[in-house]
């Protein structure tokens, strides 16, 4: 088997019909075609948050911590975008720490854009974007000090964690704040179900925008991959059905689905 | 409009060199090793990939920037939290300036010890030269001025590191062993040097070559012995491991702290779910400890049958989602397919 720097041919069919369902829809939802997105409470609370920091005048603060440039920066802006610009309707002041000075840049272009929109370019604050450290823990002291002098009436942790997620959700539950997190490291989703008012749990996190923003791009995108998702679920499935069937039946002759993804290009003699 | 002109174009560059760079690294992804190798990506991959790297290091200006204006007019304006931001400052900049005098002291140890190096490489290199037959003076001539560069090196090591004025140590004593070893080598020259490369001389330049590393691992040593008694290598010292590296501990190990009363808020038995929790942490925590065993012989297997069944079922379900989200993400930014959230011709 071909070791991971190098895909198969069956990842490439599989890349290839990802990238056909995406296209697929797309086309579909530039048509009119509407998807039913469920409702997910944890996203719901990001509203109802800001609310009573509106209604309390206190700060919100939005961390994508450890998260660098990538796909899941991608999905957190979107969450981003969405609470900059209600805070910046309800003239709220913004707090977004960073870790990643890469993603700082994308970060603070993205809260422009967000008060842009909102019609309050002008208060727009640079600063009110600010970089921490890129050291684990020195980001982590970094925003407790942050959290407990703004006195934040909300903080949402979204993005990568690691050891430091319950240190960043403790600062928040000290000081009262409404707190929701969303994070793609299994590891750290025990710590936030604990110390946070909600927890979006993995592919959670990617819907969140789709969710909040209603836009097209982002609903086609979050069908296509619930859809590419329910292939998977299926070929689980057939792969279980089959191992059973094996062991039930010895030397019955079934399909190794697990060798579609794992046989080389040799199958094209061309190793 | 010119504004929005050029904001457009600007979009425009970015979305091609995202396009080629994602054509680049899935190609490379995709092809077998083989295909790599006979289109001679392998040996361009590491410069492209170092590129990546070089401009990742750029953006750690536009932090210290970020660093700088936001702390630096707090202080200057005496704003609230002014202290906190001198303290963050002042840290920033001793840092800095303790780094990079340590960082000059050790240019010059760096440049001695690379000549001692050259010895080891130049060495090894006419061997592989005169076996490849590669276009190269002859063999003689080259062999000559290895000794005379390695002649060279060691008279300035005997003025420099080796100097009668330097303290004496057991590391000085190795180096100075290294170097007569070197000089011992060098000065008997290879019973036969004509121009092909017999077994003699073969020997002769790999015995050159390990000496001259020997040198140099002993050097290196003596210089950091050396540094470690400065003044900049003792602040630094005191600086990076004293107070960074401690104060990044003292943090770690607040976890204990919170992870007791995060479990306290949420084992309080409210809900079904809670109550769940609550078992699960129970049986696992003390099918971990030897108290479990006391308390039943199945707590031991309970517990590896939570952690590798329903937790890791868990884990893989969590994991599959979000590489699948993860992957559509992923084209629709390889592909530029921006959503108006990102993109800034919305309206």
């Amino acid at each position: 088997m071909v070791g991971f720097e190098h895909a198969t041919p069956g990842i490439l069919c599989m890349v290839l019909f990802a990238l056909g369902l995406l296209l697929f829809e797309l086309q579909r939802t530039s048509r009119g075609h509407k998807h039913f997105i469920r409702r997910i409470p944890g996203i719901d609370a990001v509203e109802d948050a800001i609310g009573s920091c509106a209604e309390m005048g206190r700060s919100v603060v939005f961390t994508t911590a450890l998260t660098d440039v990538g796909p899941v920066l991608y999905a957190c802006l979107g969450v981003l975008h969405s609470v900059a610009k209600r805070t910046a309707g309800y003239k709220l002041k913004l707090v977004v720490p960073q870790y990643s000075p890469e993603a700082m840049a994308i970060v603070e272009d993205s809260v422009r854009d967000a008060y842009n929109d909102a019609g309050r370019g002008a208060a727009f604050d640079p600063q009110s974007i600010v970089f921490l450290s890129s050291e684990q823990f020195a980001f982590a002291s970094g925003y407790m000090g942050l959290v407990h002098r703004e006195k934040a009436g909300a903080a949402f942790l979204f993005g990568v964690f690691a050891a430091e997620a319950l240190v960043l959700a403790e600062a928040g539950q000290q000081v009262g704040a409404k707190q929701v997190a969303a994070s793609v490291s299994p590891e750290q989703v025990a710590f936030f179900i604990c110390t946070c008012d909600y927890t979006l749990i993995g592919e959670e996190l990617f819907g969140a925008s789709a969710y909040l923003s209603r836009e097209p791009v982002q609903v086609a995108t979050l069908a296509a991959q619930d859809r590419l998702k329910l292939l998977f679920a299926v070929l689980i499935a057939l792969g279980v059905a089959c191992a059973t069937a094996k062991e039930l039946v010895p030397g019955l002759a079934m399909p190794e689905i697990a060798s579609f993804f794992s046989a080389d290009w040799s199958i094209f003699a061309w190793k | 409009m010119e504004v929005r002109q050029a904001a457009d174009r600007r979009a425009q560059i970015i979305r091609l060199f995202t396009l080629l760079g994602g054509v680049y690294f899935f190609a490379y992804f995709l092809l077998p090793e083989s295909a790599i190798e006979a289109i001679g990506l392998k040996e361009r991959h590491e410069p492209i990939s170092n590129g990546f790297i070089a401009i990742g290091a750029m953006a750690i200006g536009l932090g210290l920037l970020n660093l700088v204006s936001a702390h630096g007019s707090r202080l200057a304006f005496r704003k609230k939290g002014w202290v906190y931001s001198l303290a963050l400052l002042s840290g920033l900049f001793s840092m800095i300036v303790v780094t990079a005098l340590q960082w000059r002291q050790s240019l010059a140890a760096t440049a001695e010890l690379r000549k001692i190096q050259v010895v080891s490489d130049f060495a090894q290199r006419i061997s592989q030269d005169a076996e490849g037959q590669k276009p190269a003076p002859p063999l003689p001539t080259r062999i000559e001025a290895l000794q005379r560069y390695a002649s060279e090196q060691l008279s300035a090591l005997d003025v420099g590191a080796l100097s009668p004025g330097t303290s004496d140590s057991p590391l000085r004593g190795e180096l100075r062993q290294s170097a007569q070893a070197l000089r011992e080598k060098i000065s008997v020259a290879p019973a036969e040097s004509g121009e092909a490369l017999t077994p003699p001389t073969k020997e002769w330049l790999e015995a050159v070559a390990k000496a001259g590393s020997k040198l140099g691992a002993a050097l290196s040593a003596y210089q950091r012995e050396l540094a470690s008694g400065t003044t900049v290598q003792q602040l630094y010292s005191l600086l990076y491991e004293g107070v960074f590296t401690q104060l990044g501990a003292a943090m770690f190990a607040l976890l204990g702290v919170y992870i007791a009363s995060a479990a306290f808020r949420a084992f309080r038995i409210r809900t079904v779910e809670s109550a769940l929790m609550m078992t699960a942490a129970l049986v696992v925590m003390l099918g971990q400890i030897s108290l479990g065993r006391m308390v039943s012989d199945q707590l031991p297997e309970l517990r590896q049958w939570l952690l590798e069944v329903p937790n890791s079922a868990a884990f893989r379900a969590i994991r599959l989602g979000a590489a699948v989200a993860g992957l559509m993400l992923a084209i629709r930014m390889w592909l530029s397919i921006e959503s108006r959230s990102f993109s800034s011709r919305k309206k």
